[in-house]
């Protein structure tokens, strides 16, 4: 069977997903405890931190890729590294996104420019970048080799982003997990059930996003067929 | 409900929202890619018809 016939997302993982989702979004609203301090808002929290956590690993599964491509030139190893590059995007877009709405009711304001927020958004900037990069090389080869660079650069940029409220005076809150914090048994496991179902909408949207990639290429193939042919 | 309620509902109803819109754009572009395929393969097929000799 070619490439762009086949189901690019099975339907048992479909349905894993979706089963998983709608669990973390009973756990999140019905069953964790309400924090005692924030209130019901810090629930965002379950979505935010995930969102980051699932956009770091799409990063470092996409730099891989990208070292991958430029040391075997396999264009399969291209198509996991733009899947996982832009579906990370994404995440770091929602976790963006649900930081900004959390900081408004608790800091007053949606936005501060500390470290951790400021280096979140440069990361976010770079795969803008390398998806605005994509769309302007027309040949295949060197679209591929020059984007694996980028990558492989926005994948250096996730430790600094992870260690910036360790290394630097930041307002974004201490780490809960690994770092001075502390957190209910309860909450703990929303937190880790939230990564694992968003991990499952990650791994969902990627294989989409690489079924894409394999169309284009056949696309791209016939055209030239036909061309020819004329 | 509590005030800060409403930052909850918009912060999840902005990532479903962005999820939600990724999967409609991707679903998109994979139709229009499928049924561009079906035309190139229908094009393909009528000109090696049209000249038998072009095949092998």
């Amino acid at each position: 069977m070619s490439d762009f016939s086949r189901e690019a997302v099975p339907k048992w993982l479909a349905a894993v997903t979706g089963a998983a989702l709608l669990a973390a979004m009973y756990l999140i609203f019905l069953w964790v405890p309400t924090e005692a301090t924030m209130g019901p808002v810090q629930r965002i929290f379950y979505l935010h931190v995930p969102s980051a956590a699932v956009a770091f690993a799409g990063f470092f599964v996409g730099g891989g890729a990208a070292i991958g491509y430029l040391s075997k030139r396999s264009h399969r190893l291209d198509d996991l590294s733009v899947a996982c590059n832009e579906v990370g995007l994404l995440f770091a877009c929602v976790n963006l996104v649900t930081g900004c709405l959390w900081a408004k009711p608790i800091w007053g304001v949606y936005w501060a420019w500390d470290a951790r927020l400021t280096s979140m958004l440069l990361l976010a900037l770079i795969y803008m970048a390398y998806l605005i990069l994509r769309q302007s090389i027309e040949e295949p080869g060197q679209r591929a080799a020059v984007c694996a660079v980028v990558s492989i650069f926005g994948m250096v940029d996730v430790p600094i982003v992870y260690m910036a409220n360790r290394w630097w005076r930041t307002q974004h809150p201490a780490p809960v997990l690994g770092g001075e914090g502390s957190l209910d048994p309860r909450m703990t496991f929303v937190l880790f059930f939230s990564i694992f179902a968003l991990g499952l909408l990650f791994w969902c949207l990627v294989r989409q996003r690489r079924h894409l990639e394999a169309l284009r290429r056949a696309s791209d193939a016939l055209r030239r067929e036909v061309q020819a042919m004329v | 409900m509590e005030p800060n309620f409403k930052w909850l509902w918009a912060a999840f109803s902005v990532a479903w929202a962005l999820h939600v819109g990724y999967v409609a754009v991707l679903s998109g572009q994979t139709r229009t890619l499928a049924r561009q395929i079906g035309d190139l393969q229908a094009q393909l097929k009528r000109g090696t018809r049209a000249d038998p000799g072009r095949e092998g």
